[in-house]
Parts: structure tokens; sequence; C-alpha cells
């Protein structure tokens, strides 16, 4: 068991903090702010994402032939680590989530197509999963693509799709057999956003930035559109899900309000004042112990995909704890925090109002990604081997 | 980075696990709680035989000279086989012992009893907490007066564990009445069956001992004091930690055995026609259940690196105290929970998991305490 990072991760660390420091400007985090708020992605930001590229930081542990850089997937952890330290609302894990299904299913010319333009940003993918009858019981999904022809043609509807209006393409997954099993029917389609019969509405959401839903009017793909088999998508799918669970973006989300919450009972002169109550103190500290087993549980998953180990339940443990953990200090905050966390905006807004951003935001951590109900029965049924019936 | 065990590591803790398996049945254990001495000797002359006393002390002395993480393995599967034997308060004193002595600053006592120690022909247990159950240096009042080149003890000690079969016992005393301070606190190592001592062996919710223990002007030798004098508090500190970890790992031990066991039994029990491990309600509480216990054993793994890596252990210890304390606790309220009425029975096995565990988690420091020595590491206070 080793919890330490090497001196060529801290030197790594080292060059990726002081990137952040000259680059990153008030500026640029406001135009990522607005564009979260349903605003075009801006020209600073834009700049920056191709700065990062440039250092080959995008996707960096991925195997340089599809335009990575064989780098330790630790350095990537320490890369998600500083980002969010340097409070950078950049997801550049959305950029390449879909990446290991491509890696895995993709022919020779998908990965060659889209691997290096994925790791220099050129092409984003929304995630086509949910449909209004069902996010959860994901397998129910009704989206039709019928063979025709040269290639199939996509009739349904998406909801929840986040980012929908500025990605270039849609990971979509549709009902290729509907007379087979519902699970053994189903095929992924890397599908251009552009493509003509695709309507994107957007539907604003509490934390002020917006999701969408995405129609699919008749729309005519061709056949390299197809990752992996025809009717074989479930299982691409179930593990391209597995493997996003993974990463430090995510333990960091789950324990930033938490860190937000310490600075200002600490640095703050009423938060000071709120937080000589021992009790205050109790409920701080217990959080502060609940957000090392977030993080732990990252670095356990990280451990378990570097020895290329899938791991049977773990990551699913991270999706219950640390949202939930985003939950409760959020709550917890709430209740120590009083009046002043209510406060979206204002001169006497704590940190310019992010508190009752983040207990709405906290909201969505646990149901995004697919429920904390549906993890549990994950970590029962795959890691503890209790039966179905 | 890797927090996972490597083959070292796994070696380790299958070699001890296979001792314990073959060794340790839960008969005996039952054997050792309905006998007089609550401790098993033979059991610990395997141990000793086999190195493992030795595991973490210097090669000098006969040790393995294994790092702490090791350590925290086999105290991890003490729990789990419920060993009934002094390990922790043993382990303890040999450990700040070596660790004195390392320092140079030391009597000469320390250094005599170590190689018999870790053959274990000599047994060592410690004392801390009086009258408040602390394990900060406000709990040490237990007062040390000179007298010539030796001390007078006068005062009392409580929840000493194995104190009347040990052969001595590493004592917190003041040697200057300094208060509630960290100053002015000397270790000395105490024969118990020195004049002036008595004790009360009290029976606990673990089925072991834990001695009220009373000092009436009790000579120690200054060949005795271990460490400085007066600035004990520079050994008693990492002595704490490292006994708050090594607890933390029987807790986590015994506390993932008792969950396995409710999660095999829900696989077998059958109501309503299903076994009852196919209801959502009973799955998500297991789920529950694994991630605790798991987040636990990487709070104390990780905690027991920092010690082995020799940083700074005392937020990594405290946070890991203050989780384990209660969510073990709740993930033995669930495993009885699943095992409904014959959690409860005294035949049947499931109880002598919880009633250790449960009573592991409330010694050496509540979770109360180890959060206030968090909200000071994190800058609160």
């Amino acid at each position: 068991m080793d919890f330490g990072f090497s001196e060529e991760n801290e030197r790594f660390r080292a060059e990726v903090r002081a990137f952040l420091a000259a680059h990153v400007s008030a500026e640029v985090v406001q135009e990522m702010h607005d564009a979260d708020a349903g605003a075009d992605v801006g020209p600073l930001t834009k700049a920056l994402i191709r700065k990062i590229g440039d250092r080959g930081w995008i996707g960096m542990s991925w195997p340089a032939a599809y335009g990575g850089r064989d780098a330790d997937i630790i350095d990537q952890y320490v890369f998600e680590e500083e980002l969010a330290r340097a409070r950078v609302p950049l997801n550049l894990g959305n950029f390449i989530e879909q990446a290991p299904a491509i890696m895995q299913a993709g022919t020779e010319a998908q990965k060659k197509y889209f691997l290096p333009r994925l790791v220099r940003g050129e092409v984003t993918f929304a995630l086509g999963y949910t449909e209004p009858s069902g996010g959860t019981d994901l397998a129910s999904l009704k989206t039709r693509a019928v063979a025709d022809g040269d290639g199939f043609v996509i009739n349904g509807q998406k909801v929840f799709t986040t980012r929908a209006e500025r990605s270039s393409h849609i990971y979509l997954m549709a009902r290729t057999d509907p007379d087979a099993a519902k699970h053994e029917g189903i095929s992924i389609f890397l599908v251009p956003m552009d493509t003509p019969g695709i309507t994107v509405r957007p539907l604003w959401t509490l934390p002020g930035g917006r999701t969408n839903e995405v129609f699919f009017d008749n729309v005519r793909v061709a056949k390299d559109t197809l990752l992996g088999e025809k009717n074989g998508g479930w299982h691409i799918g179930a593990s391209a899900l597995n493997l996003g669970r993974a990463g430090a973006r995510r333990y960091c989300i789950y324990v930033s309000p938490f860190e937000d919450l310490l600075e200002y009972l600490r640095e703050d002169e009423i938060g000071q004042e709120i937080a000589s109550d021992a009790a205050v103190q109790d409920r701080v500290a217990e959080l502060y112990c609940e957000a090392q087993v977030a993080r732990l549980f990252t670095m356990r998953s990280l451990s378990m995909v570097r020895r290329g180990v899938n791991p049977p339940y773990e990551i699913s443990s991270e999706k219950i704890w640390g949202p939930e953990f985003q939950v409760r200090t959020t709550e917890t905050a709430s209740q120590i925090l009083g009046a002043y966390h209510q406060l979206w905006q204002g001169e006497t807004a704590p940190n310019g109002g992010s508190f009752p951003r983040q207990y709405v935001n906290a909201m969505v951590s646990t149901f995004g990604h697919g429920s904390t109900q549906v993890m549990r029965t994950a970590i029962a049924r795959r890691g503890l081997g209790l039966p179905k019936d | 980075m890797d927090v996972l065990l490597n083959d070292e590591e796994e070696m380790i803790r299958d070699s001890v696990r296979q001792f314990f398996d073959a060794e340790c049945d839960m008969l005996r254990v039952r054997g050792i709680e309905d006998g007089e001495q609550r401790s098993d000797p033979e059991l610990w002359r395997q141990l000793a035989e086999l190195g493992w006393l030795g595991l973490a002390l210097p090669a000098v002395y006969g040790g393995s000279e294994a790092p702490f993480t090791q350590l925290c393995l086999l105290f991890e599967e003490a729990g789990r086989a419920l060993a009934p034997i002094p390990l922790h308060p043993h382990s303890v004193a040999c450990l700040t012992l070596a660790e004195a002595v390392d320092r140079g600053d030391c009597g000469a006592l320390a250094e005599t009893l170590l190689s018999d120690a870790c053959l274990g022909d000599c047994l060592l247990t410690w004392a801390w907490s009086e009258r408040l159950p602390n394990i900060g240096p406000e709990a040490v009042g237990l007062l040390a007066v000179a007298d010539g080149n030796g001390w007078r003890l006068h005062g009392q000690k409580r929840f000493v564990e194995a104190f009347e079969l040990a052969d001595y016992c590493l004592v917190a005393a003041r040697t200057e009445a300094t208060g509630t301070s960290d100053e002015g606190i000397t270790l000395l190592l105490v024969d118990p069956r020195s004049d002036g001592v008595s004790s009360t062996a009290q029976l606990s919710l673990a089925g072991d001992y834990h001695s009220e223990v009373r000092f009436e002007n009790v000579y120690v030798a200054g060949d005795a004091v271990v460490g400085r004098v007066d600035e004990g508090w520079a050994l008693a500190r990492p002595m704490l930690e490292r006994a708050v970890v090594l607890n933390c790992a029987l807790i986590v031990g015994a506390t993932r055995r008792a969950a396995e066991r409710a999660f095999d039994y829900a696989k077998e029990r059958v109501a309503f026609g299903h076994p009852i491990g196919s209801f959502q309600a009973i799955q998500h509480t297991c789920a529950d259940m694994i991630t605790w216990v798991d987040g636990a054993e990487l709070l104390t793994r990780e905690a027991a690196w920092h010690i082995a890596q020799g940083l700074d252990a005392a937020l990594p210890a405290a946070a890991a105290k203050a989780f384990t304390n209660e969510r073990c606790q709740a993930v033995l309220r669930e495993a009885n929970q699943i095992h409904g009425g014959y959690a409860q029975v005294k035949e049947y096995d499931q109880q002598l998991w919880y009633r250790r565990a449960a009573a592991w988690s409330m010694r050496l420091g509540t979770s109360l305490e180890h959060r206030r020595t968090v909200a000071r590491a994190i800058g609160l206070v």
C-alpha cells in the first residue's frame, strides 16, 4: 500500500500548478461560468483548452498512437486534482469520457478519426442514453435505428442531454432489434450533431445551467457511425459508463463544497465567529473525515484500473459515497451558515453566492450517471454476489 | 501511489489468515472467554514462534523490521479472527520501548526487556487513561515524586489491558505537577507485582479484562524510565497514534468478518419464498455496509502508511478513528439486523464479533475526541 505520490508525479503537479497560475485568469473562469449558464463557449476558454491540448494534458494516459502520450494515469489524476484546486470549472473529463469505449470497440478508422480529435477538443460528445421513459432502466430505451440501404434511420427522443447544444457528436444508444431480449437489441452510434433531422431544445436547470431534449426525426446516418457490433451496444456502453466514473475530477467535485465551507470558516471574519462553536467544529471535522473517504475511494479505483483490474463494485461505492457526501456537506453547511447560505447574489453573499448554487447542484450528483439506488443494487449483486431472486 | 496491497503485503495477510483459520476457531475463542485468564497462552506462544510478535521490531531484538503497514495487516487479521491474546497492548508498549532506545535517551531496563518481549517470554502492557477515558495529556494525573535515583508513584490508572498477566506495564506519570499540560509527563516501566500496586480486573463487553490499577507509594528505579524525564509526551504522542491505528485495524478486521457473515446469511436465509438477500432493502443495506467498512479500512491503512513513512500521523490517525468507531458500529448493527433474532443468541457466533468490535470502538478515544483533534489540525480551532 502506497498512499503517496512519486517525485515525478510531484514534479508534474508543480508544472501544472505553474501553468494554471500563468494562464487562468478571472475572465476565462467567468466565461466558463457563463457557458455553463447557457452562453456559447467563449474565445478565452477555447484558447485555454488549446493550450492544455498542446501540452498533451487531455487524455494524456492514452496510447501515443491515438493522440495521447502514454502517461501514467496518476499524472492524469494529478492534473484533474490541480484543475479542481485552482477552481477552473472546465470538465475535460467530458471531452474524453467516450474514449475508452472507442478504444475498446472502435474500428481502426474510428479510432484514428475520433481519438486524436478528442484529445485536442475538436470532437466533443454529448451522452445520448436517457430517454423520457427511462434513464435508470436504460435498457428499456425506445429510440429506434433501422437498417436502411447503406446506413441507418434513427427516430426517437433523448432527454437530460447535457452539452448537446455545444457538442460536435452524440454518443447515441438506440434499439436495433426490437424482438431481441432487452439488453441484446441495442447498438451505439457516433452521430454528428449537424446531421439533418436532429433538434435540440433546452431545459433550464436550478443551478443556473442548461440541459436538453434531443429529438431524432428520420435521421439518416452512414454505416460507419455504428460503434462495435450491431446489437452489441449494451456491453460496450456498460463498461464505458463504469470507467467514466473513475477519476480525480469526480472526487474533487464531491469535496469542493466542503473545501469552500472550510475556507469560509477559517478565513472570513463572520465565518470564524460561527466556527467558534464546538458543535460546528464537530460537524465540520466529521465532514473532513468523510471527504477523505471520497478521496481514498477514487485513489482505490485508480489503483485498480492501473493494475488492469475492472473494479467489480468499487467504482459504484465511490459513486454512492461521493455524491451523498456532497449532499450531506451542503445540507450541513446550510445549517451552519444559516441565512448567509441562501444568498444567491449580492454584497453580503459569501463567495459571490456560490453556496446556494452548490446546494442545488449537489442534488444532481445523486442521480446523474445512474442513481445511487442502482449503484447499491450493483454493489450487492456484482460485488457481494447477492441473488437476483 | 497504489493503495492496494503489494505482493509482500498480500503474502503476510494470507499467511496470518491461514494461521488463524487453522489455529483459532470459534470454539477456541469461546473456550478462552469462558476461562480464567481471558488470554490464550498457547496461541501467544505460536505467534511468538512464527516471529509475528516481533514483526515490526528491530532485528537486534530478533524482530523482522517490517514497516508499520504490515503490522496493521497483522492486526486486521487478529481482529478478523478475534484472537484472544494481548497483541494490542504488548505491541504498543514494545514499539514505544524500541523507539525510546533508538532515540538514545532511555533507561537500561527497556532494552533488556525487548528481546524477551519479541520472543513472547516477556509480556508488556501500557497504561494511560485515569478518571477521564481520554487519550490526550489531560488524562494523565498519576504523580511520580523523585526519590533518590528513582521515583515514587501515587495515584491510579484505568482501562489497562492484561495488567495481571503482564511482566511490565509502561505507565504515564506526571513527574512535575503540570496539571493537564503535555509537559512534565514521564513514561516508566512498572512491575505489576511491586509493593504498593493493587488492581481490580473488570469485565468488558468484549469479554476481556480491563483493570483499574492503584499505585500507593510504589517505588520505581531510575533505570525504568523510558525516554526523557518530563518529556514523555514526545514518545507518548506517536505511541498513542500507533495505538489508535492498531485499534482501528482490529475493529476493521472484525467488522469486515461480521459483515461477510451477514452477506452469507442473506444468501441462505429464505423468507416469503426468496433468499432475503434478493430483497432490495437488504441489498442496499449490504451495499452500505461494504462501503463503510472499506472506507474505514482505507483511512486506517492511510494512517498506518503515514506512520510507516515517518510522516505526521496525528490528523490521519484521528480521522481514521473518528470514522471507524461510528461507521463500524453501524455496520455491526446492520449485520445484526440481517441476522434478526439469532444476533442476540449467545450460542450463535455472530455476537462474538459484534461484542468485541463494538467494545474496541469504545477504547482509545471517542469519535468526538478524535474530531476535536481533526478540528484543530484543519485550523478550525
